[in-house]
């Protein structure tokens, strides 16, 4: 992956992922598009800013047509979208894999003084790919804490008021968006098309 | 970054207008997946309704302070009309598999023990309001007609056409209230008066305002309520 095409160079190893990592990324891709356009559905009934006379979503972003079809579609998505994470935490957990395939402290040592530009991205990329996580445990906290508010008072009491637990369960989407188009800027930078088709396919 | 790809490869270029295209077809696919909406949610919402039961407990809900009130914040949403009701002809009726059938007055139900408590009360939309709720717990009521062992569910009609059913559990629970007084004050026209449901462990669509009769049933109906034969949500628990 190196600039230098010398005729000795050695042919890069294929970048190989498990299949449970790939299954966790094909169903957290798909169940998140899911609760993206129906939760911006949902979101079209009371605008989180603005109320009713606030700015809606155009229709080609959103799922279910109505609140009612929206709200169908995002409890059925949450179940794949929850539990997918929910044991790949545990995968991840049992097979050591959060002490290595995660940003370490020596990355970011690397992002704070380090030269070689490869190793940088490198770095980057882990702190990007693994930044994302907590937004997504946020996603679902946030979402649990409107879902049941009664129940689980003592985790909707965690942020405050109901404006605040809107707003930051609807931060999730364009924050996911945006690391959606950083991670797969840097995922081709450190291994080219290779590494993302790795993760894929 | 050059890269020594074998032939027949996917190049970067391609893979980015792959992935372009394909997102843009899922977001298309969204009108698309729509028509499915129905199926999915008969096939989730009996799951999702047993999380809800399971969550339930006849455990009060923690409730707000006086000082967190918001007036302003308590949207009014009715299906049709207004109904102009005179208190002092008001009737509820609380009938169905009861051993004691009843027809209450107003004055009636005061004379009953008032429960106040400050909750935020949630509608489908979206939005949230923390109200001051005073009325006679359901509860009370169904202890004065006495409901059949085999009872499970409670139809309530409204004056203006409104109609609602509740699981047996959540009718029961201490919060579960017949209001009559809205953060302090009576109950006003646009909220219910003279009577409506109010509780903080259902979705706003739940609380029929101008309840005019309670029944108590064994089996649910194929009209479940007005906006669940719609297509919302049944159990709708929070």
């Amino acid at each position: 992956m190196s600039s230098s095409t010398s005729v000795k160079r050695k042919v890069p190893s294929t970048p190989n992922q498990t299949f449970l990592s790939k299954t966790f990324h094909w169903i957290n891709i798909i169940s998140l598009l899911l609760m993206i356009s129906s939760g911006l559905q949902i979101y079209n009934a009371n605008p989180v800013f603005g109320g009713r006379a606030g700015w809606h979503f155009p229709d080609f972003l959103l799922l279910g047509g109505w609140l009612g079809a929206a709200r169908h579609w995002h409890f059925a998505a949450m179940w794949f979208f929850g539990l997918n994470l929910l044991w790949y935490g545990v995968y991840i957990f049992y097979t050591h894999r959060w002490r290595h395939r995660f940003v370490t402290s020596a990355d970011i040592k690397v992002l704070q003084v380090g030269e070689n530009v490869k190793r940088k991205n490198y770095a980057w990329h882990r702190l990007i790919y693994t930044g994302i996580i907590p937004v997504l445990l946020l996603a679902i906290a946030t979402g649990l804490a409107m879902y049941k508010p009664a129940q689980l008072a003592w985790l909707s009491g965690l942020f405050g008021n109901w404006q605040i637990l809107r707003t930051l369960h609807f931060i999730t989407v364009p924050t996911v968006i945006l690391f959606t188009g950083l991670h797969s800027l840097l995922a081709l930078k450190v291994g080219s098309v290779r590494l993302v088709k790795s993760m894929f396919f | 970054m050059s890269l020594i790809l074998p032939k027949n490869t996917l190049s970067r270029r391609r893979l980015l207008q792959l992935s372009g295209f394909s997102g843009a077809s899922l977001l298309l696919g969204g009108c698309a997946l729509n028509p499915l909406s129905e199926q999915v949610g008969q096939v989730f919402e009996p799951l999702n309704q047993s999380l809800e039961k399971l969550l339930l407990s006849q455990k009060p809900v923690p409730e707000f302070l006086a000082s967190a009130i918001e007036p302003k914040k308590l949207l009014v949403n009715t299906f049709d009309f207004t109904p102009k009701i005179d208190p002092v002809k008001f009737r509820l009726t609380i009938d169905g598999d009861v051993h004691h059938p009843l027809q209450l007055s107003m004055i009636d139900i005061q004379k009953l023990p008032l429960t106040s408590m400050v909750i935020r009360h949630i509608c489908v939309e979206g939005w949230s309001a923390i109200v001051q709720w005073g009325g006679v717990k359901l509860r009370d009521l169904a202890n004065l007609v006495q409901p059949k062992s085999s009872v499970r569910y409670v139809y309530f009609k409204s004056a203006d056409g409104y109609y609602e059913s509740w699981d047996i559990a959540s009718a029961l629970h201490p919060q579960t209230l017949m209001a009559y007084q809205k953060n302090g004050a009576p109950l006003p026209i646009d909220n219910g008066a003279p009577l409506r449901l109010a509780s903080p462990i259902k979705l706003g669509y739940k609380q029929s305002k101008w309840v005019t009769q309670i029944k108590f049933v064994n089996n649910l109906l194929p009209t479940k309520g007005y906006w669940e034969d719609q297509g919302y949500e049944w159990f709708a628990g929070l």
